[in-house]
């Protein structure tokens, strides 16, 4: 059914599935917990109450943490009552989340204990930051509010019922210049984006949730479109237990990134001596059938390779401008070489060879960024960035890229300037390039040599492993460099005086 | 330890056991993908009963380091 806020989907499946369960997770090392739908809209419902007597209702809610019931219950309570939540990366060093945090004016923060030093460090650089919650904390004391006692406090009901056309959630996206944009997307953004496709799932399907929650992808389909199906949401508490959690959980549905298809057709294939039937069995389970692919290139022999163990995969394009879903592929209609049907609330046009989309689920801009949001929307367009086409029954195929992002498998977008200006800063680097080769980032520098003179650097390239190890030690995982070139040359320069790319 | 891991690294990527050395590093030069670093260690952390940090986990480079890791939580057991 389509809805046009996220409070509806949520109300119309607790309505229906109630007493069922809508959440399940670890607790310890292979005991299952789980929470209802309606213990899910109660307590949602209750957060929405602990914003409104802080003085928070309206304002900007940030939430750093991985993927928990108290996450899913803040981010709902938080958008269910008018407020805006601002989900961030809980890998990100403490000084970017506080850029993030005051650049997105977050006012409260709910925050899970193991980022304790980004909430120490808001504390003096956020100005704006009135309230900082902990997650875990049994008791508010003199460092922070407790989740669960502010929830205890402020049980009830709350039927406040947001504006379709309201902002209510904003994801921050790697941008082209190195700096992050906040993607502001309203209630019938995401809502509708999550719901105006039947993709013909049986309602109490159990997914296993393995995506970082941040990002746009896992929270559309993952928990928007999963609470819609009335779905089990089960949580993986690690990427290190991905297979193990598949045995526990017992998934019928799996959203991943081709990264983990890849490391997923290796298992496959190192069962040997058994029928492929069998073989699903072993890794995945009798019960499961499909997996959705996003967030970057899939390569169509992944769909063959799992199809002879029996299961689909289902490829989806977007991008978090697009709340995310702009194609999708579905189980009665799959072209291997396309990304998938036009959602229905979506339409194309091919303009100069990019692809523009317009449709319900296009943001509204970019949070305080009036000059990127013209360059990426015009009459309601939005300009992928990504070159390629509609076929007459709405199916999209991809030809390459216009924007300059690197696009890692595991669907990070990484902003190649960031990384050249981090890395650029040491006097050593004269010129540097970075961009993705054979699956990993890679930085190819042509050194300052008359530095290197100077300062008698003999093995100037382990010099320069040394920076980018340094380098690496801080960054996130999917920003990390794993391939040095070094160069003897300058790089070739355009009229502009700027290194050529490709 | 490691031995343990040569046999299991060559279930990930297409590599002979005697190109694996101590200071081989899993992304650079075994070609790993940091997923199959993480269903790697999942998968030890099973055979070896013992509890993985991911965040620890995440500075491991080399072979060497990664069987030093694991010595380490397994003697701490």
């Amino acid at each position: 059914m389509l809805c046009s806020t996220i409070r509806q989907i949520l109300v119309n499946t607790e309505k229906e599935y109630g007493p069922e369960d809508a959440v399940r997770y670890k607790i310890g090392k292979n005991k299952i917990e789980a929470r209802s739908y309606t213990q899910l809209r109660r307590d949602s419902e209750s957060f929405s109450r602990v914003l409104e007597a802080l003085g928070e209702q309206g304002g900007h809610v940030g939430i750093i943490g991985a993927t928990s019931y108290t996450w899913l219950t803040a981010y709902f309570g938080t958008v269910d009552c008018g407020s805006v939540a601002v989900p961030l990366d809980a890998s990100l060093p403490a000084k970017e989340l506080c850029e993030l945090i005051d650049r997105a004016d977050i006012s409260a923060l709910v925050l899970d204990d193991i980022r304790r030093d980004v909430g120490e460090l808001a504390r003096g650089t956020c100005p704006k930051l009135k309230h900082l919650i902990s997650m875990q904390k049994e008791e508010t004391d003199e460092e922070a509010l407790s989740f669960r006692q502010l929830l205890k406090e402020h049980e009830g009901p709350c039927d406040f019922e947001p504006e379709p056309d309201k902002l209510c959630t904003i994801l921050f996206t790697s941008g082209t210049t190195g700096k992050s944009k906040g993607v502001m997307l309203t209630q019938r953004n995401l809502a509708e984006n999550a719901t105006c496709l039947d993709m013909k799932i049986p309602p109490r399907t159990v997914i296993l949730s393995v995506l970082p929650i941040h990002h746009a992808y896992c929270l559309s389909m993952d928990i928007l479109k999963g609470v819609s199906l009335g779905a089990v949401i089960c949580i993986n508490d690690s990427l290190l237990r991905v297979a193990k959690n598949i045995k526990l959980f017992q998934p019928n549905m799996i959203l991943m990134v081709p990264l983990m298809i890849e490391t997923m057709a290796k298992k496959l294939e190192e069962v040997s001596g058994l029928p492929d039937s069998l073989v699903k069995w072993q890794v995945f389970g009798k019960q499961f059938h499909t997996i959705c692919s996003g967030g970057a290139y899939l390569p169509p022999s992944m769909i063959d390779l799992f199809n002879r163990y029996g299961i689909t995969i289902l490829q989806g394009y977007g991008m978090t401008e697009c709340s995310p879903v702009i194609s999708n592929m579905v189980s009665w209609n799959i072209r291997k070489e396309s990304v998938g049907q036009l959602l229905p609330n979506c339409e194309a046009k091919t303009v100069d060879e990019e692809l523009w989309v317009r449709g319900s689920s296009v943001m509204m801009g970019y949070y305080k960024m009036p000059e990127e949001t013209a360059q990426t929307l015009e009459d309601g367009w939005l300009k992928t960035g990504d070159l390629g086409y509609a076929d007459e029954e709405g199916f999209v195929y991809l030809t390459g890229r216009k924007k300059n992002l690197i696009i890692t498998k595991n669907g990070e977008n990484v902003s190649p300037e960031e990384l050249e200006n981090k890395i650029g800063e040491n006097r050593l680097v004269q010129e540097i390039l970075v961009r993705e080769h054979e699956g990993v980032i890679e930085a190819e520098i042509f050194p300052d040599y008359d530095y290197a003179k100077k300062k008698r650097i003999k093995d100037i390239r382990a010099a320069l492993q040394d920076i980018i190890d340094a380098y690496n030690q801080e960054a996130p995982a999917y920003k990390k460099v794993y391939s040095l070139k070094v160069r003897e040359t300058e790089f070739e320069k355009n009229t502009s005086r700027k290194i050529k790319r490709y | 330890m490691f031995e343990k891991l040569v046999n299991i690294i060559c279930n990930y990527v297409e590599v002979e056991p005697e190109n694996v050395h101590p200071d081989s590093r899993f992304m650079e030069d075994l070609g790993f993908t940091s997923f199959d670093f993480m269903s790697m260690l999942g998968e030890l952390e099973d055979e070896l009963d013992v509890e993985i940090d991911e965040h620890e986990a995440a500075n491991i480079r080399t072979v060497q380091e990664a069987a030093d890791y694991l010595e380490k939580l397994k003697a701490e057991e």
